[in-house]
């Protein structure tokens, strides 16, 4: 076991540890959201450098890739936005999700849009969502100060945490609160005063029109105390005192660390040596992803499989395992899955985003899980035309008619180990049925849930 | 129609659980036991529920001064004591008040006030302050781990709505389910996994996949009681408004009325997070939560079961007395709780908070919330060893 300083080193293959076809798949399960087989045995003859590589240049997918994807996704993003309706706005997001060659920019996007959680129950603006959503993609991987700076002057952001009125005679602390307490610092690391102090610098910050203010005249010119500071802060004095903290980067370090590696992998020593990094390189969300995506820590065998697939990778991981991408289901039909397994984009619960980890898993979401995969088989989710199925699919890629060979392929897809799950019964035949019935009660099993 | 035999031997698996064997070691006596033991529904106000426009103390001269805009007019107030009335919304409150139905808690908080949402929440459903111990079990499953398993393989706490299990029912062995409506839990595809491997039975659920596989052996077990339950139809005698908190107080009455097994429901009703314009959105909350407790304690005493039921509702914190310039209030302290059912005292206890003397522009708690679980384990639910409230005496909350 490497020591403490070494873990987020570069991993090496090793006799032990080898870059074998489950580390291809936890790879594009935890960066992408899931790889096809064809893309799962491309990175497997590649090797990880090349493949996370891959990752980083935003070229991971290629299975059902649009050539004119970009152009595609506006187009349906525009329709969503003049449609005014939230939920073809999410089937956008999902169509992203599925068809984009860059998975890892909508998985950052996914967890920005987490971290900085606005709710469409309350915003109620189509528009102002989709923007602050193209916010969170432009500045998914770039200097966290760019992004924060964007994100507490977002429309969408404004409105969602009442800055509507947020004036020097009454400072509304709910912005400055939450810029404290989830966006930067955390909790405990502020005091009450700090709030009071923090309300005062933003005074002044408004939306109009869909768009940012800064009235003046609303804004409380007096000396603020701000965690050890005194000044007539501005609010982006305010925004460069938190930038400094360490809380700060030690957030963003959890916060990644969180999305990639799962709930409590990653040691406090692990999350300081991360957040210095940090701090050495201004924030750059970027190198930190690659830190953590090449390191000792990621390919560890005891890491693998270790973190809860929330609704939307479960549900985007088994379409695209099962390459239901020439003839894919209806991305609103998707959503409403997604939705109904707890993950209702655009409209996280709370201020505090999902939780995640094993709050996603619970008696009504197992049996949704079930459900959606039941539905997904049976072509419920398609309008028309039917895809082709399981059955074919195993067909196809492993060109044979035996039905252990089959079983072998399609848990090596869905689970990534390679191994028969111990708790679905065996395929004793590759009547097409039957084989769906597999499939579906591999999805259903706790195996799945993990990624 | 499914009954437990073949229950039991429709589904092999439930053999190996840990949860089974009190299941199996049922005896005739012990159901009929459990036909009078007592039921707590707990009622969340997510948000932080504005408690001094709740249980309004309109003839505080600090209640006038520190609301200009959100103060509300005195003539309108459901009057419930000296100088104290309801909000003009809370009419079925009221009747609840007049009835003896309702008690009101005033000032409940707890030393040290955290303003977070989360931090207060954790504290809420912990009973706990170190932060170590908020992702661990809850006031009510570490209540429920003390008890029996309940028949017929029922979770012994049920959450109904689409939101994350609370950790308030978390416990160390006592089972939570969740789920919104009765269709989310019935379906006619078998997917249930095969039995689990060796060994993992007796494995705790801190194990990541052993906590997903008892979740799923649980979620299908749960799926079969509900099918057995829905078969028993139940006539409704009472009329419940339209919202998602009463459709759910409904859910939570059927499933009684059908003699579940369930000790514990939970239900959560968000909004209260009212930093802006919040009359409007206020009285909407309480309207729909003073018609939803009304309804349903109705439809509970129809059913002669109101002996058998108690509700609770509580909020994380209350919010600031002077009122912010968004006519909304930010996060405060104390609040009130509401114990609700034909057993409690009715009438107001505890002392409604001293307006004059503000930390952060937000009162003293007067009642410490470890008091009032104290009453609802010990009295209501009749669980000494509960280990939740530590020294705190229990309010006489019980005539």
């Amino acid at each position: 076991m490497p020591s403490t300083s070494a873990i987020l080193n570069r991993w090496k293959p090793s006799a032990d540890e080898p870059w074998n076809f489950q580390r291809v798949w936890h790879l594009h399960r935890r960066a992408g959201f899931g790889g096809t087989w064809a893309e799962l045995q491309r990175d497997l003859t590649d090797g990880v450098g090349a493949s996370v590589d891959r990752f980083l240049a935003g070229e991971s997918h290629s299975v059902g890739v649009p050539a004119e994807f970009g152009e595609m996704a506006d187009t349906i993003g525009h329709a969503a936005m003049t449609s005014a309706n939230i939920d073809r706005l999410k089937a956008w997001w999902i169509y992203r999700i599925i068809f984009s060659p860059d998975p890892l920019t909508e998985r950052l996007t996914l967890m920005w849009h987490n971290h900085f959680a606005t709710s469409n129950v309350k915003v109620d603006d189509v528009e102002m969502m989709w923007r602050q959503n193209l916010l969170f993609r432009k500045h998914a991987s770039g200097a966290f100060g760019d992004l924060l700076t964007s994100v507490v002057k977002d429309p969408a952001m404004l409105v969602w945490l009442d800055a509507a009125a947020n004036r020097k005679e009454h400072p509304n602390e709910n912005l400055a609160r939450e810029l404290m307490e989830l966006f930067t610092l955390g909790e405990g690391h502020y005091t009450e005063d700090d709030v009071k102090n923090a309300a005062k610098c933003v005074t002044g910050w408004t939306v109009s029109r869909r768009a940012f203010r800064d009235h003046v005249q609303h804004h409380d010119v007096s000396q603020k105390a701000v965690l050890g500071k005194t000044g007539a802060f501005t609010g982006d004095d305010l925004l460069g005192i938190l930038l400094s903290r360490p809380e700060t980067s030690q957030r963003i370090a959890w916060r990644l660390c969180d999305t990639f590696l799962g709930a409590s992998v990653a040691t406090s020593d692990v999350i300081d040596q991360l957040a210095a990094g940090l701090r050495d390189h201004e924030l750059d969300i970027r190198g930190a992803v690659e830190t953590i995506l090449r390191s000792n820590l990621f390919f560890f065998q005891k890491n693998i499989s270790t973190r809860v697939a929330a609704p939307v990778d479960f549900v985007v991981g088994s379409v695209r395992a099962l390459e239901l991408v020439d003839k894919p289901p209806s991305t609103l039909l998707l959503a409403e899955s997604i939705d109904r397994l707890g993950q209702e984009l655009f409209s996280p619960p709370n201020v505090f985003g999902w939780k995640g980890g094993r709050r996603w898993i619970n008696a009504r979401s197992m049996i949704g899980r079930g459900k959606f995969a039941a539905a997904l088989l049976a072509g419920e989710l398609h309008y028309s035309p039917l895809p082709d199925d399981a059955f074919q699919l195993a067909k196809r890629h492993t060109g044979t008619n035996d039905a252990t060979e089959t079983a072998e392929f399609l848990s090596k897809l869905l689970l990534g180990n390679g191994k028969e799950p111990s708790r679905t019964d065996s395929l004793k035949t590759t009547r097409e049925e039957e084989v769906r019935r597999f499939v579906g009660r591999m999805l259903a099993s706790p195996e799945s849930q993990l990624c | 129609m499914f009954n437990r035999r073949q229950f039991l031997k429709s589904s092999s698996l439930v053999a190996l659980t840990p949860t089974v064997p009190a299941f199996l070691q049922q005896t005739a006596s012990a159901t009929e036991a459990e036909k009078h033991e007592r039921i707590l529904v707990v009622v969340q106000l997510s948000g932080g529920n504005d408690g001094l426009n709740t249980v309004v103390p309109f003839a505080d001269e600090a209640y006038q001064k520190h609301r200009r805009v959100l103060r509300l007019p005195t003539d309108r107030l459901h009057k419930v004591a000296e100088g104290i009335g309801l909000h003009p919304a809370m009419e079925n409150a009221a009747e609840l008040f007049e009835d003896e139905r309702l008690s009101i808690v005033q000032g409940v908080g707890y030393p040290n006030p955290n303003r977070s949402h989360d931090v207060s929440m954790a504290i809420w459903q912990t009973a706990r302050f170190d932060r170590e111990e908020h992702n661990g079990f809850g006031w009510i499953g570490r209540s429920l781990d003390t008890l029996p398993a309940p028949k017929r393989n029922a979770p012994s706490s049920v959450l109904i709505g689409n939101q994350a299990t609370p950790v308030a029912l978390r416990g160390r062995k006592s089972r939570s389910s969740a789920f919104d409506t009765i269709g989310d839990m019935l379906t006619d595809i078998n997917l249930r996994p095969g039995p689990l491997p060796n060994g993992s039975a007796s494995e705790s659920d801190g194990d990541l996949s052993s906590f997903i596989n008892r979740t799923t052996v649980d979620a299908y077990a749960t799926a079969d009681l509900l099918t057995d339950i829905v078969n028993q139809k139940k006539r409704e005698s009472v009329s419940y408004p339209s919202s998602k908190l009463a459709s759910q107080l409904r859910l939570v009455s059927q499933l009684i009325q059908a003699d579940m097994g369930t000790r514990v429901y939970y239900a959560m009703q968000s909004g209260y997070d009212t930093h802006s314009v919040q009359l409007p959105s206020h009285s909407r909350l309480l309207r729909t939560l003073s018609q939803g407790l009304k309804a349903f304690l109705d439809d509970i005493a129809a059913a002669g079961l109101e002996d058998r039921v108690l509700v609770l509702c509580f909020s994380e914190f209350g919010r600031q007395v002077q009122e912010n310039a968004s006519n909304g209030t930010d996060h405060g302290t104390a609040g009130p709780v509401f114990v609700a059912g034909k057993s409690v005292k009715g009438g107001l206890l505890g002392q409604h908070p001293e307006l004059e003397t503000l930390t952060n522009n937000a009162p003293e708690h007067t009642t410490d919330f470890r008091s009032v679980y104290a009453s609802v384990l010990q009295e209501w639910l009749r669980i000494e060893n509960a280990q939740v409230s530590g020294d705190f005496e229990p309010l006489q909350l019980f005539s």
